[in-house]
């Protein structure tokens, strides 16, 4: 749950200098409030993170721009629910294989921190229903197979003995479906079949 | 207690076409209509959560007319996924197994207080706007009953 708020500069003004200032607003509250590290600001993004951090609310956001003696009308955002509209991360995935299985546990990513010490709050515990797409791709017969999982881990039975396989997972909140980025591809060969080896 | 299967997706879909119109035209930031649903107790839902259905249908929906032809079509669109939510609900209640406590009956009179502060269309616009967190507020809560059940 990282929020920056990201905007284009002003069109026809190329060459001039312009500066930024933003505010946000809380859903229910009583005015807009500034962010002092986003006031006069040359850069074009403002990262709104810890003022957006209580993802139950719902936030806006505004910026005008300023150059010489000028300044913009406000451009405002629409209103902005971090529950329902942040993207999330993949997850962690680790694999453990054997001649013929390979086992996957997977870890839900973390919510956003201001800084490292405070405690880390997992997506599954926002968002219950959280579930992972596995795609298995079998290097050797070039085939991919897929398998929604709701659990942290799960066991590929029946695998090839001495095959590299290819992992990829997806994190996915259901209704309206948010899908994760890919988590990185991570191949391991299944072990050889130690029949075959001791003939 | 009861927690029946709440399927909000067909709620959701009709939502998603109409948030940004609906919400752009609720220009009073500074209220909100369903305060305070994330402090609701587990022994509460079932009750505010019919009360809540009832309130939209009864109060929000029958203004549809009011509106845009295409956020009117998108709410008739949810007040029948309403009724089937109510229809969802209905077997608690008739099984006593919808009780409303003292706080629950509280939370639904400010919301519906703060509808009653609020001139109608200004009050039925913004209820509409915050559809998304009466649906998120089921899903989170509806869910977790039925997985731990």
């Amino acid at each position: 749950m990282k929020n920056v708020l990201q905007w284009n500069p002003p069109e026809g003004l190329t060459g001039v200098e312009v500066i930024y200032t933003v505010q946000y607003f809380i859903y229910g509250e009583k005015k807009w409030l500034g962010k002092p590290e986003c006031k006069n600001i040359s850069r074009t993004y403002c990262d709104l993170s810890p003022e957006t951090s209580d993802y139950e609310h719902q936030y806006y956001a505004k910026v005008m721009a300023i150059w010489k003696t000028n300044c913009s009308k406000w451009a405002e955002t629409g209103r902005f629910y971090p529950y329902l509209e942040t993207q999330i991360g993949p997850p962690a995935v680790a694999l453990t294989i054997d001649e013929t299985s390979m086992s996957i546990v997977l870890t839900a990513p973390e919510k956003w921190k201001r800084n490292p010490e405070e405690r880390s709050i997992s997506m599954q515990q926002i968002y219950p229903t959280l579930k992972y797409n596995v795609s298995v791709y079998n290097t050797k017969t070039n085939r991919t197979w897929l398998q929604c999982v709701t659990n942290h881990s799960l066991v590929l039975p029946w695998l090839e003995p001495d095959t590299l396989y290819c992992i990829r997972v997806q994190a996915l909140i259901p209704g309206p479906p948010r899908l994760s980025p890919p988590s990185e591809k991570q191949c391991v060969t299944t072990l050889k079949d130690q029949t075959s080896a001791m003939k | 207690r009861c927690s029946p299967s709440m399927d909000t997706n067909p709620v959701k879909e009709s939502f998603q076409g109409i948030k940004g119109a609906i919400q752009t035209k609720d220009t009073l930031k500074n209220v909100t209509i369903l305060s305070n649903l994330h402090s609701i107790k587990p022994l509460d839902m079932c009750c505010v959560t019919r009360e809540l259905l009832e309130f939209y249908v009864e109060r929000v929906f029958k203004y549809r007319e009011k509106l845009s032809l295409q956020i009117s079509r998108a709410v008739s669109s949810i007040s029948n996924s309403f009724l089937a939510l109510q229809r969802t609900v209905q077997p608690c209640k008739e099984h006593n197994l919808c009780p409303c406590s003292e706080e629950a009956t509280d939370a639904t009179r400010n919301i519906n207080n703060n509808y009653e502060e609020l001139e109608v269309q200004s009050a039925v616009i913004k209820s509409l706007g915050e559809l998304d967190v009466f649906i998120a507020w089921i899903d989170k809560n509806y869910h977790q009953e039925t997985s731990t059940a």
